[in-house]
């Protein structure tokens, strides 16, 4: 009796030791799921989740602080990936949102810029090029399609549009599924 | 193996699958092979097409810049475009003009491209004269010796991969000699239907041969491989005779599809297996199409850019199938058309066999360099896709050893990141899957749309790294500049201290007129500030404080400050008790003050005048005192007068009223006009102003004094001098006691406020305070000056 009580005791402070020194010798620094959710955001740093970036959206999801369903540009597909690695319950995105829509980036139309420079600062990625009272442009390959410069534009000279298809960038179609044969 | 042939082929006869062990690599298959329709034809002379379309971008690279305008009339070989800058980079293949003729535009054009978009295009119209520029690359018949050498003419030629991929092949070719051990040259051509390269070794086998020599010589490879299918024995005998006593060998392999694709036969010639994302290159292995060498060979021995190629013009529509050399840019139709179709040709064409060929989006598109086959086979009616039976013949069938069936179940279910591990990208879209597949699946169509999803994935994770690179990079670049305004102000700030502790010796600061000493601290301070954010910019210097405004207009406002208090004379004592810094300077302000009040008191009292008793009362403003003080000296000369005149003067309670009357006795009223405008005159302007205005007043009212007093006035007013100087000698003395014990306050202040306060911010209130304390000493200096010449 005495000998199994003694046993165990003995188990019981080495594991206990062995867990102690584990969670000193192993600390994960940070916080992990932060950056895994970083890492399937899209990156537009648009802040229509409210957030001043993708990045802090990530961090106020790992804490549990906010809903999953906030990123627009993400879409559903990203709303499902975010509850599996929060846990928290997939919540309905709203319906602007749920549909997913081709890339889009903006174009400024030179003619009628002013060169206001407001635009440049609202570019989270720094993709608008220009200078005050000179002509402003967008470098198509940074531009994330946040659509931030559009509502500051004194003079409405920015618009969204698709990216240009070209035999670079161009897919090659699904396969549609013939159901009938056409004898 | 020859021993096992013949059993391996009775066994065929059976089980047509058994003869995929006679070939080196797995799966394969063995279609209907129809090259007989335009492999027994002769080549067919050039045909002169009415348009010629040329692409300004090839299958890789950038597009190149046009050299030529509209309406230009050109020769053939001429550079039509070419990348202005360095073109090898971007992989920028020059065109060049097939025939003589007259650009007639340059517009998009549809691309001979399974998408079917549009592209720049040149539009020549030729004139049919075919004038020609010789040696257009300007080669001179020497030896190629160096692999740079020889990129530098296949550059110029335009010569790209003519078997399918089109990778430029100076781009391709390595430059250090001697890395390619073995060069390969493809002459399988397994594709059902094509021919081309059959005829062309038929026709051109010395080109062939003599441009694979020059190019091992250039690249320093000692032996040299040319793989033929079995199904072309033609081409073989043709071959064989061309490279006898040469360093080519000719190997047969077998007929199976795709033995022409670069792996397959790269394992059939050497059996190397090449591994996966390996290039053949870094395996010292370089294998090109046997039109590539003829093509090598034509560019390095004559000049000719290479503008045609043996284009084979096949299929089940065509009545007359054939091969020509066709000029780069002819559109499809006009070789359909010239093979006499059996029905109008309102299907579409296929670029490439019927395996893996494209149907182009409109038969007006234009023969590219990597073009070897248009085929019209008119539309069969679709087979019915049933769902897959797992039965595996795909599998069996892959020459790459892949998992179609698994690959299409994660591509169906657009699980694409599997379909990439699943190694899709190995995939030589070969359509052996597709072939062997019993429920008509189209394999090929799924792995072509996950490629281009996978690559789109790709493309956007980047994109996405990039964006995430670029936003942290701007946030760090506006804390950055914070810190910068920051710190510039903060040097701004320290500018001004240190400016203004300058004029801190008493004589200099006295003469000097304190507006201009202002104006100049205030430039002196502008100066240094700039020169110390130039310096703070490239320093990180930490940042301490919210932003504060101007330190000049702080000092300034302590100035004023200190003024009202001193204004205010306050004598209230206690100053002693006061914890606050700022109540301490204030103090200091009023301790000053009180000192002066004291001193001009003294001096008063000091005069002979019986008068001056009870005027030495706490003033109210300096505008007063300064009045006061004017009268005071009107009285005085007016006493010394009435003095000397043997008058007697009576002691009034009013000294103004005494002052006035007794001006008015002894007529010397334009003197206290003078100090009584003085006077007014100094109480109104500032009391900087003021100083300046006195001194320079009673200097003018002295001068005008002067004529008019006698020896006993100047006695007295030598006598008040003198007071006045013991006087201000007090004072300084005072001040420094003053300034002593407020350094004690401070002190004391500091410990009691600050406590656990970061040392910087208190060595800045303290520098803030001795700023108050000297505008405080300044002020007090400077009504002392004012006091000092009204008294004499």
């Amino acid at each position: 009796m005495i000998e199994a009580v003694l046993i165990f005791l003995g188990l019981a402070i080495l594991f206990g030791l062995l867990l102690g020194y584990a969670s000193i010798r192993f600390k994960v620094e940070g916080n992990p799921m932060a950056e895994q959710i970083d890492k399937i955001l899209p990156q537009t740093q648009c802040g229509q989740c409210g957030f001043p970036g993708c990045k802090p959206y990530a961090e106020a999801l790992a804490n549990g602080e906010t809903e999953v369903n906030l990123c627009i540009p993400g879409g559903n597909e990203v709303m499902i990936k975010i509850s599996e690695i929060t846990g928290l319950e997939p919540k309905e995105m709203d319906e602007a949102a749920a549909e997913a829509k081709p890339k889009e980036t903006a174009y400024i139309n030179e003619d009628l810029c002013i060169g206001c420079v407001l635009c440049i600062k609202e570019c989270p990625v720094d993709a608008i090029l220009g200078a005050t009272k000179l002509m402003h442009t967008v470098i198509q390959q940074e531009c994330t399609g946040c659509e931030k410069c559009v509502p500051v534009c004194p003079v409405d000279c920015i618009e969204m549009l698709p990216e240009n298809v070209t035999p670079k960038n161009w897919k090659w179609p699904e396969p549609v599924v013939v159901e009938k044969a056409s004898k | 193996m020859s021993l096992l042939r013949p059993v391996i082929e009775k066994i065929a006869k059976i089980y047509p699958m058994a003869k995929r062990y006679l070939h080196a690599f797995h799966g394969g298959v063995f279609p209907q092979y129809n090259k007989e329709l335009s492999a027994n034809q002769p080549v067919r002379e050039q045909i002169i097409p009415t348009k010629l379309i040329l692409p300004l971008q090839q299958q890789v690279g950038l597009p190149a810049e046009v050299l030529v305008k509209v309406g230009e009339s050109v020769k053939k070989n001429q550079l039509l475009a070419q990348s202005p800058k360095d073109p090898k980079k971007a992989l920028v293949v020059p065109v060049h003009a097939p025939t003589s003729g007259v650009i007639r535009a340059i517009e998009p054009a549809t691309l001979a491209h399974p998408s079917g978009l549009q592209d720049m295009a040149i539009i020549l119209e030729p004139d049919g004269k075919n004038t020609t520029i010789d040696n257009a690359l300007k080669v001179s018949k020497q030896t190629i010796e160096t692999p740079d050498q020889l990129k530098d003419i296949l550059f110029h030629a335009g010569i790209i991969g003519m078997g399918g991929a089109g990778f430029p092949t100076y781009a391709k070719i390595p430059s250090r000699p001697g890395q390619i051990h073995t060069l390969l040259i493809n002459g399988a051509e397994c594709e059902p239907f094509i021919t081309c390269d059959d005829l062309l070794m038929q026709t051109h086998a010395y080109e062939i041969v003599q441009g694979a020599l020059i190019t091992a010589n250039a690249l320093g490879s000692s032996k040299i491989i040319c793989g033929i299918e079995s199904n072309k024995p033609t081409a073989i005998k043709a071959m064989t005779n061309a490279a006898k006593d040469t360093i080519v060998e000719i190997k047969v392999v077998e007929s199976v599809y795709p033995m022409g694709g670069q792996k397959q036969l790269t394992l059939e010639l050497t059996g190397i297996e090449m591994p996966h994302k390996v290039h053949a290159v870094d395996i010292g292995l370089l294998m090109m199409n046997v039109a590539t060498f003829a093509a090598i060979y034509r560019a390095v021995m004559f000049g000719e850019p290479l503008t045609s190629r043996m284009v084979t013009v096949s299929g089940l529509g065509l009545n007359k199938p054939f091969n020509t050399i066709a000029m780069i840019g002819t559109p499809f139709s006009e070789l359909a058309q010239a093979a006499e179709p059996k029905t109008k040709l309102n299907y579409p064409l296929i670029m490439g066999g019927p395996m893996m060929g494209v149907k182009v989006k409109s038969n007006d598109v234009p023969i590219s360099k990597t073009t070897n086959c248009v085929l019209a086979n008119p539309p069969e009616p679709v087979d019915m896709q049933m769902p897959c039976i797992r039965c595996g013949q795909c599998m069996d069938a892959c020459p790459v050893n892949l998992l179609p069936q698994q690959m299409y179940f994660y591509a169906q279910a657009h699980e694409y990141d599997k379909v990439e591990k699943l190694n899709v990208a190995d995939c030589i879209e070969c359509g052996c899957c597709s072939f062997v597949c019993p429920s008509h699946i189209p394999l090929v169509q799924y792995y072509r749309h996950s490629k281009s999803e996978i690559r789109e994935i790709h493309a956007e994770q980047k994109a996405v790294d990039l964006a995430k690179e670029r936003h942290e990079f701007k946030m760090a670049r506006i804390e950055r500049e914070k810190a910068e305004r920051e710190a510039r102000l903060k040097a701004k700030k320290e500018a001004v201290k240190k400016q203004a502790s300058a004029p801190k010796d008493p004589t200099t600061e006295t003469k000097k007129p304190s507006k201009g000493a202002a104006s100049a601290a205030a430039v002196a301070a502008r100066a240094a500030a700039a020169k110390r954010a130039a310096k703070a910019k490239t320093e990180d210097s930490p940042v301490t404080e919210k932003a504060i405004p101007s330190a000049r207009l702080k000092a300034i406002e302590a100035a004023k400050k200190a003024t009202q208090q001193s204004a205010q004379q306050d004598f209230e004592q206690g100053s002693e008790k006061t914890t606050d810094p700022k109540v301490a300077a204030r103090n200091a302000a009023m301790l000053a003050a009180k000192k002066r009040a004291q001193a001009k008191k003294a001096a008063v009292s000091s005069d002979e005048s019986t008068a001056s008793e009870n005027e030495a009362m706490p003033k109210k403003d300096p505008k007063q005192a300064a009045k006061q003080a004017a009268i005071l000296a009107a009285q005085k000369r007016a006493k010394a007068k009435a003095a000397s005149s043997g008058t007697g003067s009576e002691t009034k309670p009013d000294p103004k009223k005494s002052a006035q009357q007794t001006a008015q006795q002894t007529a010397q009223q334009t003197a206290q006009q003078t100090a009584q405008q003085t006077a007014q005159q100094t109480a109104q302007q500032t009391p900087e102003e003021a100083t300046m205005q006195t001194a320079e007043t009673t200097i003018v009212d002295l001068t005008v004094a002067t004529p008019e007093t006698d020896a006993s006035r100047k006695e007295a007013a030598r006598k008040a001098t003198k007071e006045a100087a013991k006087l201000a000698a007090k004072k300084r003395a005072d001040e420094a006691r003053a300034a002593k014990q407020q350094a004690q306050i401070e002190a004391q202040a500091l410990a009691e406020q600050t406590g656990d306060i970061d040392p910087i911010k208190a060595k800045r209130e303290k520098a803030m305070q001795a700023a108050r304390e000297r505008a405080a000493l300044r002020k007090a200096q400077k009504n002392q000056n004012s006091d000092d010449p009204e008294s004499t």
